[in-house]
């Protein structure tokens, strides 16, 4: 296996690399109002509302069937909120007045979500995992594309992997083409659902190491993780979910260290301290 | 000698099916064709529908004695076909080409030839006109003339109430009489009063059974003659009655004579052409034309060579002539069978399979999706059809878009309608298993490709479908490998495809076992070649799996 390589890759500048760095201007990127939603009759969100600065890490916390995914979900429109608006950049969509297909389809390409189970496509080379939506949604060049895929590869450590299939890679590695897969999309906004969760431990790092130099690059990203230290010194505003609702929300030294909301200290404890 | 022959009893099965049947009694509960065993409840299928398409044609066609007829295209018929043939200057014959001495397949020079076939040639060139054969198997030859894919029937169709009442039948051209076979060492029986407290082996819907029933004879239900007479030779039962040009074929065929014709009945059988009921005029020309033929000594002349007697006048009764034409043997027989049995399979059944099979494929992929889909409606169409198409059998629904359609101004060739049920049956089979695999690609990779901002049919197109693959690659061969074989069932709407074929070869001869064995042979290799591509194309499927 290629992990040490891989490992060595990850801390090197790779800022270079990236097509297109987002230059933050500190104007909320996205806004969310008054967002709910049911599932059979099931509330699981209910009021949430938040802004993201352009720039900017939010991160989603909070106990198992809180609706942390939910909303993110709701942000990509892979799921349509029953009332409610979400803005990201200039498209805007509001969810009570049951938007079609194509308003969610411009709200959809806004933003890129890498997911939990990564859900790479098992058929095809990790090159053509990366292109295949630049190529074949966006209609652009092959070669245009596969150019900037292989230098998005380079930049998660993944350079030499191009022409294997996901099958021959690690579950960390897999994750960092999920991740290659999302930016390569060219989105305003990137979402993580519980991108670590999967993974052995030893393999963690490999992909939190990644998100963190996509921050530092001053990509804008809501990540929904139990990662707490990843929370802690990578983001800039963290969000308490609980029932539905946000419970607190505020700068991770306050929401993690020094919590309002006594459901928001026994979560932490829960988690930070579970034995 | 029979009990040496280990092919004896299926040949005489198959002998016997076709015997009985034809001879006497309505279609439409006789069983037919010569075709292997396992299909004898194909062939009460078969005779169902020959009677639901007798009952509903001619209704359908004519609608009274008026003659207002012309709604239909079959009715077309009604009493113009003698002016129709006569200004093609072709009568179009339904024949079955299987059951010698009557109609068959020569083996030295593959010429449909035997005393029907003969006799039918020797009128129509009276009436000044060609002749052109249709073959079809006898359980849907009356289906066929009442679709119009001929004008008559010469294929010794017995005389009977229903069957008058329902054709216009010529005068007759053979006459047979009742015969009780025993075995040779038994002189018990000497006359039909003799039957009386015997058991006796019979069709239990021919004649022949009514008449040992009402001499007093138990009566044992058999599929056919050549059974019968080997329930006599085992001693099961002491007697059978048939007719006497079976009896003698039966005897010229096997050179067995361990049973004998040990009385005769006293009652005759007559045989006559066929023709739809509307079509009395073309009758009319056919019995003057018969008359000729009797009357200048033809017809005393064709029953001569095939019988060595007149069977054309009744008070028949030829003698066995065991030596009188030198059989061909099975050796020969399968090596100048085989040529022609590879042709049809390469020309019918396997263009036959791999049209269907794609045609179904496409038709399966839709009613999957529809199925699948969240519209109500939809999917419930997408249901019933699975549920029609799973629920009938197959052979009911090439029956019915071949012989069903036409009465709604649809008529297909038969290479077109088997086709088309091939492909329909297909679809409703193939359409589960690939819901089934389009159900087994997980979620994400939906969601995965709508995040990248895909489409619907882009998602199925590159991500979906080419996973589902791997899933439903064994099924669908499965499916393939079944309708290879089904696609013999394509004989019954005159398919001329690689079973009918070892058919027509095995008929003159009785040589059914050597030559279903060949064409069982064939069908096994092309399965064995389909299996080895399915292997393949696994392995190929396999890649991108980690094991």
């Amino acid at each position: 296996m290629s992990e040490q390589h891989d490992e060595q890759n990850r801390d090197e500048p790779r800022n270079a690399d990236l097509r297109r760095k987002p230059q933050p201007d500190g104007r909320p990127l996205l806004e969310v109002a008054n967002l709910a939603k049911a599932f059979d009759g099931v509330e699981v969100l209910r009021d949430v509302g938040f802004e993201v600065t352009s720039g900017s890490v939010t991160v989603l916390i909070g106990p198992s069937g809180s609706g942390k995914t939910t909303v993110l979900r709701c942000l990509n429109a892979l799921e349509t909120g029953d009332a409610g608006t979400v803005r990201i950049g200039d498209v805007s969509v509001d969810y009570a007045t049951r938007p079609g297909k194509r308003p969610l389809a411009r709200l959809r390409a806004q933003s890129a979500m890498v997911f939990q189970a990564h859900n790479l496509f098992p058929h095809l080379t990790v090159l053509r995992n990366i292109t295949e939506g630049p190529v074949v949604v966006q209609g652009r060049p092959r070669d245009e594309v596969e150019t900037e895929a292989r230098a998005l590869l380079e930049s998660v450590g993944l350079g030499g992997k191009a022409d294997q299939h996901p099958y021959q890679l690690s579950g960390g590695q897999q994750q960092r083409v999920g991740i290659a897969r999302a930016l390569a999309l060219d989105p305003e906004l990137l979402l993580f659902d519980e991108p670590t969760s999967a993974l052995d431990p030893e393999l963690v790092g490999e992909v939190l190491g990644v998100m963190k130099d996509l921050a530092d690059q001053g990509r804008t990203m809501v990540v929904v993780t139990h990662e707490m230290r990843f929370a802690q010194s990578v983001s800039d505003q963290v969000l308490f979910m609980d029932g539905g609702v946000v419970v607190e929300r505020g700068e991770p030294a306050a929401v993690l260290t020094d919590p309002r909301e006594a459901r928001t200290r026994t979560f932490l404890r829960r988690v930070l301290d579970p034995i | 000698m029979l009990a040496g022959d280990a092919s004896a009893d299926v040949r005489g099965r198959l002998r016997a099916a076709g015997v009985q049947s034809r001879r006497v009694g309505f279609p439409s509960t006789q069983l037919g064709n010569a075709r292997v065993p396992e299909e004898v409840t194909i062939r009460r299928v078969v005779g169902v529908l020959v009677a639901l398409v007798l009952c509903f044609l001619p209704a359908a066609c004519s609608s009274g004695p008026d003659g207002s007829s012309s709604t239909s295209s079959s009715s077309a018929a009604s009493d113009t076909t003698l002016g129709k043939v006569r200004a093609a200057g072709v009568l179009r014959i339904g024949t079955e080409g299987t059951y010698a001495p009557f109609t068959y397949h020569d083996p030295t020079n593959n010429q449909l030839t035997g005393y029907d076939v003969e006799v039918i040639n020797a009128v129509a060139a009276k009436m000044g006109l060609r002749t052109e054969f249709v073959e079809a198997p006898f359980d849907s030859i009356f289906a066929s003339l009442q679709s119009d894919r001929f004008d008559l029937v010469a294929n010794q169709v017995t005389k009977n109430a229903q069957r008058e009442a329902t054709y216009a039948l010529s005068a007759p051209y053979t006459v047979s009489d009742g015969v009780i076979v025993t075995r040779t060492d038994d002189s018990s029986v000497t006359s039909l009063a003799d039957l009386k407290g015997k058991t006796t082996a019979q069709s239990s819907t021919s004649n022949w059974a009514q008449v040992a029933k009402d001499a007093g004879a138990k009566v044992e239900a058999v599929e056919g003659f050549a059974q019968a007479v080997t329930l006599v030779k085992q001693r099961r039962v002491d007697a059978t009655v048939n007719d006497n040009l079976a009896v003698a074929e039966y005897s010229k065929t096997t050179g067995d004579t361990t049973v004998k014709i040990a009385a005769k009945t006293g009652d005759t059988s007559e045989q006559v052409f066929a023709m739809r009921q509307a079509d009395t005029t073309l009758r009319d020309a056919v019995n003057e034309a018969l008359g000729q033929v009797r009357s200048d000594g033809q017809l005393t002349s064709i029953s001569e060579k095939y019988f060595g007697q007149d069977v054309s006048q009744g008070e028949a009764s030829p003698e066995p002539q065991g030596s009188a034409a030198a059989p061909q043997s099975t050796w020969d027989l399968v090596r100048d069978s085989a040529g022609p049995m590879a042709v049809a399979a390469l020309n019918r059944t396997i263009p036959l399979t791999a049209i269907s099979f794609v045609i179904g494929l496409a038709i399966a992929l839709v009613v999957a999706l529809m199925r699948l889909s969240r519209v109500g409606i939809v999917s419930q169409v997408a249901r019933f059809y699975v549920s029609v198409i799973r629920g009938t059998p197959l052979l009911v629904q090439l029956f019915l878009i071949f012989y069903g359609l036409p009465a709604i101004g649809l008529t297909f060739n038969p290479f077109t309608a088997a086709i088309i049920a091939f492909s329909l049956n297909v679809g409703g089979y193939a359409a589960e298993i690939i819901r089934a695999a389009i159900l087994s690609v997980p979620r994400g990779q939906w969601e995965a490709a709508e995040t990248i901002g895909m489409g619907y049919t882009t998602t199925l197109r590159r991500i979906v479908l080419p996973q589902a693959a791997r899933t439903a690659v064994p099924p669908l061969s499965n499916t393939l490998i079944s309708l290879v074989k089904d696609t013999s069932l394509a004989s019954v709407v005159l398919v001329t495809e690689l079973l009918r074929v070892a058919q027509v070869a095995a008929a003159p001869t009785f040589k059914f076992f050597a030559l279903y064995g060949v064409a069982a042979a064939y069908y096994w290799v092309i399965c064995l070649v389909l299996s080895f591509v399915q292997g393949r194309l696994e392995h190929r499927l396999e890649r991108y799996v980690a094991r």
